[in-house]
Order: C-alpha cells, then sequence, then structure tokens
C-alpha cells in the first residue's frame, strides 16, 4: 500500500515539475524573445537631430487690405526656426520646435496712417508702431512606434503668439504600415484655440485702449476732412466675439507602386468657427461719399464675413526614380470652400544628383484660385451687403513660382565638431509672382546636425 | 462628374495594378529625395502660401491657427 501510495506521490511530483517546467519554458521563451527585441531592436531614431531653419521673405503689391484693397502691400520678414529631435528609448521620439519672425509690414503700419512725420497715403508706410511686430510659436511633438514600427502613434501641442494675436493648438494622429511597408494610412487630427486682440482701424477706435498703435496721438478734430463729413457710427459697430477656432481633420494613403515610383493621396476637412475677418481690414462703400485725411481715405466700415467656414482639399504626390542623376516629383491639389473659393495647385520639381553628395532642385508651381463670393475690389461694395472684403488674397488670381534649391549632404556626418556632426545643409530661392502687381521672394537656409 | 469617376477609376487602377516591392529591394524608394512629402526646406515657404492664399492643407502643411493677416 505504502509502495503504491510513493508511487502515486512521485507521479504527482513529475506531473507538477513537468508543468513547472512547461511553465518555465513558456516564460522563458516570452522573456527571451522580449530580450531579443531588447537586444537588437533598432531604434527609432539614434540620435539627438537638429534642423535650424531661416528665411528671409519679401512682398511688394499695390492692393493692401488693410486700406480697403488699395496701397502698398510691402512686407520684410526674417524668420529663424529650431527643431531638436530626441531619442525616447527605443520606440518614441520627441520633438521640440521653436520658431521666432520678425517683420515689417508697411500695409499693417498704415492701421494708423497718421504719423504726423509724412502725408497720409495708402501708397507710403506710415511711422506708426504697427509697422512692425514679432511672432513666436513653440510646439511640442511625441511619436511612437510599435516594435515592428508598423504603427505610430503622434500627439502634439503647439502655442503661438504675436501682439493682436495668439493660438494653442493640439492634434493626435496615428498612422499604419501594411502590405509589407508597401502601405501606410494614416489619419490625424488638430483643433487650435486662436484669440485676437482687437485692433480697428485708427479713425473707427472711439476708446483710447492704450494700445502700442499710439491712438492716443490721434484725435480727428486736429485734421481738415475733406469730402464728406465724416461718420462711421452709420456703418461701424465693433466686434463682440473675438476667438476662432479650427478643426482639422486629415486622411493620408501612400502607396509603392513599384521599386522605382510611389504615391500619396491625402484628403482635408477643415472647419472654422468664430471671427474670421481681419478687425483692421478697411471698407470703402461705393454708395457712400468718401471722406479723407489728407490722401488716405477714411474707412466706412471693417471687413465683415461670416462666422463659420468649411474647407476641403485633396492632394496627390509622385515620386519617380529615374536613374542614380535624376528624380521627377510631382504634387497636384484641389480645394474648395463654402466662401466660393475654389483653387487647383500645381508643381513639379526634379532634383538633380551633382554627386553622391551635392543635389540641385529646380522646381515650378502653379496655383490659382477662383474669387470669395464676399470679395470685391476697391470701393465696390455697397453699405446694403451683408459681408464684405476686398483683401486680395480672397480674389480670383493665378500665381507662378519658380525656385531653385542647393542641398549638401553627408549621410555618415565626415564633418563634425566635438559629437555634433553635419548631415545636410541647404538652400533655396523661390520667387512668386500673381497676375497682377503681387510679388514675393523668399531665401531659405537650413542646416541638419546630428549629436552622436 | 465624369472627371470625378475618372480620377476614382485611374485611382484604385493604380493602387490594385501594384506590385509588393520587398523591403531589400527598396533602396531607390528610400532615397532622401524620394521622400512624399516636403523637405523642412520648404517650411516657411508652406507658411508662406497659407497665408497669402486661400487654400490649405493636402500637402503636410498646417490647416490652421494663426492669421497671417499682415
Amino acid at each position: 500500500m505504502e509502495g503504491r501510495l510513493a508511487g502515486v506521490v512521485v507521479v504527482i511530483k513529475i506531473l507538477k515539475m513537468k508543468k513547472i517546467i512547461i511553465l518555465f519554458s513558456i516564460l522563458l521563451t516570452v522573456l527571451n524573445s522580449y530580450s531579443q527585441d531588447n537586444t537588437y531592436k533598432k531604434r527609432v531614431l539614434e540620435g539627438i537631430e537638429i534642423d535650424m531653419i531661416s528665411s528671409l521673405y519679401n512682398q511688394k503689391g499695390d492692393s493692401a487690405a488693410v486700406c480697403g484693397g488699395l496701397g502698398t502691400e510691402e512686407i520684410q520678414d526674417a524668420t529663424a526656426t529650431i527643431v531638436i529631435s530626441i531619442p525616447l528609448r527605443d520606440d518614441g521620439v520627441i520633438k521640440f520646435d521653436a520658431g521666432i519672425s520678425s517683420y515689417t509690414s508697411a500695409s499693417s503700419s498704415n492701421i494708423n496712417p497718421f504719423s504726423k512725420k509724412n502725408i497720409a497715403t495708402p501708397f507710403n508706410a506710415s511711422s506708426g508702431a504697427s509697422k512692425e511686430d514679432e511672432w513666436t510659436s513653440y510646439s511640442l511633438t511625441y511619436l511612437h512606434y510599435s516594435n515592428d514600427r508598423n504603427k505610430i502613434v503622434n500627439t502634439k501641442i503647439s502655442v503661438a503668439d504675436e501682439y493682436d494675436y495668439s493660438s494653442f493648438g493640439f492634434g493626435l494622429g496615428y498612422t499604419s504600415l501594411f502590405n509589407r511597408k508597401n502601405t501606410e494610412v494614416s489619419i490625424n487630427s488638430n483643433i487650435y484655440f486662436d484669440e485676437w486682440k482687437l485692433l480697428y482701424p485708427i479713425e473707427l477706435r472711439t476708446n483710447k485702449s492704450n494700445d502700442k498703435d499710439d491712438d492716443d496721438d490721434f484725435d480727428i478734430n486736429m485734421y481738415t476732412v475733406i469730402g464728406a463729413a465724416y461718420s462711421p457710427e452709420k456703418y461701424f459697430t465693433p466686434l463682440t466675439d473675438r476667438k476662432r477656432n479650427s478643426y482639422s481633420l486629415s486622411f493620408g494613403l501612400s502607396q509603392i507602386l513599384s521599386k522605382n515610383l510611389h504615391t500619396s493621396f491625402n484628403l482635408d476637412v477643415v472647419k472654422q468657427k468664430g471671427l474670421l475677418s481681419t478687425p483692421f481690414h478697411r471698407i470703402y462703400f461705393k454708395d457712400v461719399v468718401n471722406s479723407f485725411i489728407e490722401e488716405f481715405q477714411l474707412a466706412n466700415d471693417i471687413e465683415r464675413l461670416p462666422i463659420t467656414r468649411y474647407k476641403t482639399s485633396v492632394g496627390n504626390r509622385m515620386s519617380l526614380y529615374i536613374n542614380e542623376y535624376f528624380i521627377l516629383k510631382s504634387f497636384y491639389r484641389y480645394y474648395a470652400d463654402d466662401w466660393g473659393i475654389s483653387s487647383n495647385t500645381i508643381s513639379i520639381e526634379a532634383p538633380v544628383k551633382l554627386s553622391s553628395k551635392f543635389t540641385i532642385y529646380p522646381a515650378y508651381r502653379f496655383y490659382n484660385q477662383t474669387a470669395s463670393i464676399y470679395f470685391d475690389s476697391y470701393d465696390k461694395h455697397l453699405s446694403t451687403e451683408l459681408y464684405y472684403t476686398s483683401d486680395n488674397d480672397l480674389s480670383a488670381y493665378a500665381a507662378n513660382q519658380y525656385s531653385l534649391g542647393l542641398s549638401y549632404t553627408d549621410v555618415f556626418s565626415d564633418i563634425n565638431i566635438w559629437r555634433i556632426g553635419l548631415k545636410t545643409i541647404d538652400i533655396k530661392y523661390a520667387h512668386y509672382s500673381r497676375n497682377s502687381t503681387f510679388t514675393a521672394n523668399i531665401l531659405t537656409f537650413g542646416i541638419k546636425l546630428v549629436v552622436e | 462628374m465624369k472627371l470625378k469617376y475618372l480620377i476614382l477609376f485611374l485611382t484604385v487602377a493604380t493602387l490594385t495594378s501594384c506590385v509588393v516591392v520587398k523591403e531589400y529591394e527598396m533602396v531607390n524608394l528610400n532615397d532622401s529625395d524620394m521622400i512624399l512629402g516636403e523637405k523642412s526646406i520648404e517650411r516657411n515657404i508652406t507658411t508662406f502660401h497659407s497665408y497669402r492664399e486661400a487654400a490649405v492643407g493636402a500637402n503636410g502643411g498646417k490647416t490652421g491657427g494663426g492669421c497671417g493677416c499682415n
């Protein structure tokens, strides 16, 4: 009997041992595979990367929205941005993005054209404080990759600020790669909460707000009004809303078509709500007799636009690798909104590799748009209309842009100081002109460094 | 309407006719100039376009935030 019992106990022990061995084996397998992941998994980003981009921009034109569709549009802008990408363990990347833009704007200066130093005219810049400003922005983005690198989640927060405008935004996105990484689908959403500081044209200000436009110095009674007696209160009422919210949803699909060709399709849907007009854009009515101080026409009202706007755009990109020297890239976008604007954008770029490190990028871009149903040019609107703007950015026009870029790429970062290696240097110039008097030039310079 | 159907047809035809390219065959596609998007150097140019032109989106650029009113 005892012998039988002993035998049963041994069998039970063996069975228990077997279970334990099986469980342990499973655990080891799991841990082993996990440790293998940790040991051999390539980091999403090997080291810290620093992108520095700066640009100089200028524009000229004679249809300033600040002066109701007439006058100088001259702007000079200098922008500097830095993007620092930091690996966070093996699977994450955190990006810090900071930018500052300093500009002088002739049209903005004419928010207060009565500087007493020169004769007021929409065709010259005033010395008013609004002639210059600074814009700053900061954003923080986190990207998290799955172990097989086929799924990416991203989240972002951003803030931007200038004297009369501030913006706070956040976004969330998801990307999935499948079909052996031949197909990629993505969805991204962004929300921006913006707020205006309501700056009206100087002649429409009734209260002294002590803002930087020196409105305390302006007293209409100190000037001789030419033409009709000036009485803006008939048409102008101050705005009540100063907020502008934007909600966007973006869908993307990328597909590899062959060893040398891939394409992507994008669909963006945007809803904007709130104050969508600009408080200091003047409007002159055709059915109201004009009033002037010196050579500057006094505003009848400010731009008025609906409080909602829906925008939709679809785009396609193609990149074709022709041979080791030539690549061909194309972009097409169709855009439409419920303010009556539809547009087409076409661009073609042909990178030419001069050597293993130098590439030049000649490119051409064409853009056209129809006019908003709320747009009319200088002094054409009627006071009986509900909405009106004389901002030529909302008019019908076509634009051409020619650009040329030069890039130096050092894949192995041979040039380095301390632990900082040079990866790329880019320089690009673009000339943009509309089928009007509006022209713009932009020169950008970028440098990418890696910290080993 | 016909144009929409043509675009839809071409899209579906393009996507369904493609072959699966293996990772080791993606050398040319992974060339830094083949990227399906804008390079970082394009950033300020895209920003200027989004301020001066009505159309935004479908290009990877921002679709809201900021007034671009100067």
